[in-house]
């Protein structure tokens, strides 16, 4: 036992006066900004309506809620005594500059993928923002997973250090997209599932996930929607938040969309899409998409003539204004709902979401924007989900969808801003 | 304080931000063509502009339209005389006029995405617009007028 | 340029006839509602103060002013609300007066006993006011003649009024100038107004000639102004908490504690109602209305709720079943004598029951109004169709004189009967009388749904009795229902010749223009529906569920008689005694009614072969009330789903005779959207009573008619010189019956309620299997 808790406490990493912004030469700083986005540093490392990178984003997880830290350079509340070695090893081996193990929901376990050049150009980034005080909330898992030592446990179980060695069967750019999604922009993250003791299922990558009460849908070829995930689709999709086949960016998505991969360049985007292009067989499905396409289209105006049934007055009244399309190929503005993946995943919990809270300009894509329907009552909302799902999908009914919507309902009025 | 450009001017709100753009529209900014029918999004009357299309501004909350361009009725044109509203008094389509904003809000996007709409087009893209006054038969006209109307405009 | 004047523009004075401007007034409103008041007509030439005409004295209204440059301006008495009222009546004044009609303009004029009624409803306004302002345009046109040719040097026999000018030879001078250099005094007595040389038909030049409505572009471009439009300086908002019941619910205790973390919420208060209109009520105000809505839903206010707060919509119809079993109660409307003789000897008769459901008015604009007192008058601004029905309540609510409150005008985000009743403007009243400011109340649509005055259940029993060879020999109607007048107008209650009081608008319909041989009409009033909600008029009114009942029957009694459909009905339109017409309104009687049905089953092809499932049907009716028939008949063409009771409405054919059309393209959007209020509500409203309560509150669950649902629709009128008579309702009492008898045609299902679901199609399938 002794000998565990001592390998479980790493030597702190000296304290250093933070650096001079002008020690950091400005292509490195140029390149660490690019790389920040990829890696979505600020949307975690920033709480709705606080400073940029000042930390206090509230993660909730199954064990609890996290708030993540400071990472501007200020040196008592932030990183500003941090050396380069100290910010390598937390990237790398998730242990803070103190010595103690960082909580995997800092995704060290993906960053340990990054190259040391990239780490550094990261850090110049980030040494070189704006200093800002600000202390995180304290974390509220129960005992004895508030125990940072605890961690290095979870670390032998599930954690494997090291590089990301480049497939040489593969191109550049697939290497590329790999190198990307899996170390910095750590896809893995929320599209893996995971294990009791939270790890990532290194068997089912990317086999979609339950991340913030939204599902994060599968990005294999497990992804229910009608339409694959082509190259196009996805880099339309990363690059601005629509898909024309798939439908828009909403929840923790949103963010990384607008926020995060806003500043990576098209070719890192390209490369992302195709790789994950690969991993859901796009090619060998796409013989199949047209007809997919057709089937949708065919029920896009459902509901809308002379028509008695309740429910697709509900839905025509109230929905196909914005999301009916004619013609052969479904508009960008009109997501249409049979293709949408909304639809076919197993649970109506984005659908759900979508619904009762709306699209905003801050998710979606450039123009779009949804009202939120929680003016509507929630055996309306499930009487909505169970049509759409009867008439625009061949998958079998959602369960309990009333008792759904309250829940989310609920959840979303507690977890406003105060 | 949210901020958006409304019919080509910049604003600011000071309603807070979950206000729905409807309400922030009419009672604080005191353009009154945008109208209130059933608040659930499911009448069509407060139908205006976001980013140049049809959205229900009775639950569009302030918040998620920040940044946004927003045109209500009195800004679709500048004289009043879009081709919707030409057609519409042309062929005389409102009754009490509560639902025409909305109405012709809406049209204009059927319009933008579909420029030479089907019976079957307006039907969907305008069920969700209601006229209690049953005004139907002459919107679906005055659309197929007005698109004409563009069609030609836009003619090389 | 022609323009709505709005109430702001009349306060600044600017628009308004110049003080040494022409006005010509009338004493007296001539015939109203029916209910004939005698007037004492008289053309007044002001002294100039036209506000200073002794009101109490001649009761005189003022129909219209011509200003120094020569524009016209008509007051309008009536509520905008879609019909394009202000132009109709405009025309009627311009035509007959010769005016430019590029210098008419129309002002919605503020409620003041000088009107006297004001009330816009049963279709009324234009064939109420046809007679009055044509003769008041022509006293006008006669004196601007006279005064034109002094000026112009000539006599007056070689002048003519054209365009807003007299002209004589090369000469001419326009009515503006008339106005400034003559003298218009004169003064007209009833008799002399009455032979007021109208002019023929064939020189009209407004009249029956299409003109683009003045209301229409300002509601094209957000400028129109509606009651929850109003704003005055100062003002805070507040939203109603309805109580559960209408009529007797009592506050118990009310706690804002939730509602007090709203911004801007401001304080809750129940209201104290001496007009017992809103009893029960409780408004929560907040400096918008965002917050006050948004507290209201916070603020919890326990009842005491009395016994109509368990009644359900079985408990309002059984109650009616049981009055129409009671052979005692009721009004005898008409009572030939002979009937029960007629049915005792009758070859066979035939009997059959026919309801309707709830009916939600779903005006689109929510009801609201804008309360303030200002230099000792209290001021409400908003949308009402009678505001003389509401002016005393008003008094009541407020303890004060009715010549100190005062109903500003505004243009209603529709009608159809909702606002003849304008409760609304109490609560609104007294909330900023509460909280001694202006206060602008707001009812939310579940709010006003729950404050509707929908239109009652009801329950018909019919019967006929045929005598050899088919002949009719006698007809029983009756029919129990909630009676809005009764609750709110009993003054206008008509009494039957039993002696029993009744509400001619909840049995108008029943007393048809067929020739049955011996008739009885028996009215009901469904005192269980009267206690739990507050019935109201709703487009149609009561032939809304009379003419459903009597078509539908109609086309049984010919199924049963074995004859078709169209010529049973036109051989009992036989035009005579009592259903062969009078003047003026009614000229022709059952003949004209026999036209209509003709003409509308030769333009559907009536008789023709259809494809299997297909049927057409027929209805027709005289609209609503007998002094005042408009001749509608209409056929639809369905086609019916045996398998899922679906019913598609292929196409409506509807043949309109209203005599003189005063414009023609606003009296076909009249019957277009009258047409489809009936459709919809044949197939796609309907509500029920649950709890003493309307079960629906929003478009969620109530579903009227939408574009989709919307068939081909082909209207027809036919041309006519007689009477104008109203447009705004009469074609939405022939739709339902004449779905409801083509579903019989297509499937042999005989449907005997309204509305009408697929599952009842389905079940009267089976039945006739
Ligand atoms: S008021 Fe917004 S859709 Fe009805
Ligand atoms: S014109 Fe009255 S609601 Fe459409």
């Amino acid at each position: 036992m002794i000998g565990f808790l001592a390998l479980a406490w790493r030597p702190a990493i000296l304290p250093i006066d933070p650096p001079a912004k002008t020690s950091f030469p400005a292509e490195l700083i140029a390149s660490g900004q690019i790389l920040a986005g990829a890696g979505y540093c600020e949307v975690c490392h920033t709480r709705q309506g606080g400073e940029k990178l000042a930390g206090g984003y509230a993660l909730r997880s199954d064990f609890g809620t996290i708030y993540s830290t400071n990472i501007t350079p200020e040196p008592e509340t932030g990183i500003g005594r941090w050396s380069l070695e100290a910010f390598t090893r937390a990237m790398h081996e998730g242990v803070a500059r103190d010595g103690s193990h960082l909580f995997p929901a800092f995704p060290y376990d993906h960053y340990t993928k990054i190259s040391d050049e990239d780490v550094e150009a990261l850090y110049a980034y980030l040494m070189t923002r704006p200093p800002v005080k600000a202390t995180a909330p304290v974390n509220t898992l129960p005992f004895p997973l508030n125990i940072r030592t605890l961690q290095e446990g979870w670390k032998l179980l599930f954690f494997r250090s090291g590089r990301y060695r480049p497939d040489a069967a593969k191109s550049a750019e697939w290497n590329r997209g790999a190198y990307l999604a899996e170390g910095l922009s750590h896809c893995g993250g929320c599209h893996t599932p995971r294990n009791l003791l939270g790890a990532e299922k290194a068997d089912h990558a990317y086999g979609g996930a339950v991340i913030e009460d939204w599902v994060a849908p599968a990005l294999t070829d497990e992804n229910p929607s009608p339409a694959p995930w082509t190259q196009g689709e996805l880099f339309s999709y990363l690059r601005s938040g629509v898909s024309p086949l798939h439908g828009v960016s909403a929840g923790s998505m949103s963010p990384v969309i607008h926020t995060g991969l806003a500043a990576v360049p098209d070719a890192d985007i390209r490369a992302e899409a195709i790789y994950f292009a690969e991993l859901d067989h796009a090619e060998a499905r796409t013989a199949a998409t047209d007809a997919a396409i057709k089937k949708a289209l065919a029920t896009s105006a459902l509901g809308t003539g002379q028509e008695y049934d309740p429910d697709a007055r509900l839905y025509a009244a109230a929905c196909v204004a914005c999301h009916y399309n004619a013609g052969p190929n479904p508009l960008p503005a009109r997501p249409e709902l049979a293709l949408n993946s909304a639809l076919t995943l197993s649970e109506p919990t984005n659908f759900i979401h979508v619904v009762l809270e709306g699209i905003g300009t801050r998710d979606g894509g450039p123009g779009l924007v949804m009202p939120s329907y929680a003016a509507l009552g929630d055996a309306d909302i499930a009487r909505l989900a169970a049509y759409l799902r009867r008439t625009r999908t061949d998958r079998s009914p959602w369960t309990d969808v009333e008792t759904k919507v309250a829940a989310l309902r609920r959840q979303a009025a507690s977890a406003k801003p105060e | 304080m949210t901020n958006l450009d409304l019919n080509g001017r910049p604003v600011s709100f000071r309603s807070p931000d979950d206000t729905p753009l409807l309400w922030a529209i009419r009672d604080e900014i005191g353009l009154t063509g945008t109208k209130f029918g059933c608040g659930i999004g499911m009448c069509g009357a407060c139908t205006v502009h976001v980013e140049g299309r049809a959205t229900r501004s009775c639950i569009t909350p302030l918040a998620a339209v920040a940044g946004a361009r927003i045109t209500t009725i009195e800004g679709l044109d500048p004289k009043g005389q879009h081709p919707l509203q030409s057609a519409w008094i042309e062929l005389q389509v409102p009754q009490c006029g509560y639902c025409q904003s909305g109405q012709i809000m809406q049209a204009a996007t059927l319009l933008q995405d579909y420029p030479d709409p089907t019976d079957r087009d307006i039907d969907a893209v305008m069920a969700g617009s209601l006229c209690r006054c049953m005004t139907y038969v002459r919107i679906r006209k005055a659309i197929k007028l007005a698109a004409s109307k563009m069609r030609v405009g836009s003619a090389p | 340029m022609n323009r709505i004047l709005h109430a702001d523009d009349r306060d600044s004075g600017a628009s308004l006839p110049s003080r040494r401007g022409f006005l010509i007034a009338m004493v007296g409103t001539g015939v109203t509602l029916g209910f004939a008041r005698p007037g004492l007509g008289a053309i007044e030439l002001p002294s100039g103060e036209a506000e200073a005409t002794p009101a109490e004295l001649f009761e005189p209204t003022i129909w219209y002013g011509i200003d120094r440059e020569g524009f016209v301006t008509v007051n309008v008495i009536r509520a905008e609300m879609g019909q394009h009222v202000g132009t109709a009546l405009a025309r009627i004044v311009a035509d007959e007066l010769e005016a430019d009609w590029q210098k008419v303009r129309i002002v919605h004029v503020d409620s003041d006993p000088k009107w006297g009624l004001m009330v816009t409803g049963g279709s009324w306004s234009v064939w109420q006011s046809f007679p009055i302002l044509s003769q008041a345009g022509a006293a006008g046109r006669i004196a601007l003649i006279e005064e034109g040719a002094k000026l112009l040097g000539v006599g007056s026999e070689a002048c003519v009024a054209r365009n807003g000018a007299v002209a004589a030879g090369g000469k001419s001078i326009g009515y503006g100038d008339i106005v400034v250099r003559g003298d218009l005094r004169r003064s007209y007595t009833e008799e002399q107004l009455k032979a007021m040389p109208i002019k023929p038909p064939d020189e009209r030049r407004l009249i029956g000639r299409d003109t683009t409505a003045i209301d229409v572009p300002s509601k094209t471009n957000g400028e129109a102004r509606y009651g929850l439009d109003a704003r005055v300086d100062g003002m805070i908002y507040a939203r109603p908490k309805v109580p559960p019941t209408r009529n007797d619910s009592r506050v118990v205790s009310i706690d804002d504690a939730a509602a007090k973390s709203v911004p801007g919420y401001i304080r809750t208060l129940a209201l104290n109602d001496p007009s017992e209109t809103v009893p029960g009520w409780v408004m929560v105000y907040a400096d918008s209305f965002v917050a006050a809505s948004r507290a209201a839903d916070l603020v919890k206010v326990e009842w005491h709720v009395g016994e109509s707060g368990k009644v359900s919509e079985e408990d309002l119809q059984r109650r009616a079943g049981e009055l129409i079993a009671d052979r005692n109660g009721g009004a005898l409307v008409v009572d030939d004598p002979g009937l029960d003789a007629a049915f005792a000897a009758a070859k066979s008769t035939i009997e059959r029951t026919y309801t309707t459901s709830t009916v939600m008015h779903f005006q689109l604009e929510p009801v609201n109004a804008v309360a303030f007192e200002k230099d000792g008058v209290f001021e409400i601004h908003t949308g009402n169709q009678w505001q003389s029905l509401i002016l005393p309540v008003l008094a009541q609510a407020l303890a004060r004189n009715q010549d100190k409150i005062v109903l500003r005008s505004y243009m209603l985000g529709g009608g159809f009967g909702r606002r003849l009743n304008g409760d609304y403007a109490v609560p609104a009243a007294l909330a900023a009388k509460l909280a001694g400011r202006p206060v602008k109340m707001i009812c939310t649509r579940p709010d006003d749904m729950r404050f509707d005055s929908p239109r009652s259940p009801s329950v018909q029993l019919l019967r006929m009795a045929f005598g050899d060879g088919g002949n009719v020999t006698a007809m029983d109607h009756q029919a129990a229902a909630g009676w809005p007048t009764a609750v709110m107008a009993p003054s206008f209650l008509f009494k039957a010749g039993n002696g029993a009081l009744y509400d001619p608008f909840s049995i108008s319909g029943a007393d048809h223009w067929y020739s049955v041989g011996a008739q009885r009409v028996r009215a009901l009033r469904n005192d269980l529906a009267d206690r739990t909600f507050r019935p109201g008029w709703l487009r149609s009114v009561a032939p809304g569920w009379t003419a459903w009942a009597v078509e539908s029957f109609m086309d049984e009694a010919s199924h049963a008689a074995g004859a078709d459909p169209v010529a049973f009905r036109l051989r009992l339109l036989d035009a005579a005694g009592r259903n062969a017409g009078s003047a003026p309104n009614a000229v022709g009687g059952a003949r004209r009614q026999a036209a209509v049905l003709a003409r509308a089953a030769q333009k559907a092809g009536w008789g023709g072969a259809l494809p299997k499932d297909v049927g057409l049907g027929v209805a027709t009716s005289f609209g609503q009330e007998r002094d005042m028939p408009t001749w509608v008949a209409c056929v639809a063409r369905v086609a019916v789903d045996r398998g899922s009771g679906r019913v598609t409405v292929e196409k409506l054919t509807l043949v309109v005779d209203a005599g003189t059309i005063v414009h023609p393209d606003g009296a076909e959007a009249q019957v277009e959207g009258a047409a489809l209020w009936g459709l919809s509500m044949a197939l796609h409203e309907g509500s029920e009573f649950v709890g003493g309560q309307p079960k629906d509150t929003n478009l969620d669950s109530y579903t009227p008619l939408r574009m989709g649902d919307v068939p081909p629709v082909e209207i027809e009128f036919l041309p006519s010189t007689e009477m104008p008579v109203g447009l705004g309702e009469p074609a939405t009492t022939v739709v339902a019956p004449a779905i409801a008898n083509a579903i019989f045609a297509a499937s042999g299902a005989r449907i005997r309620h309204l509305p009408i679901r697929p599952g009842a199609v389905l079940r009267a399938l089976s039945n006739s299997a």
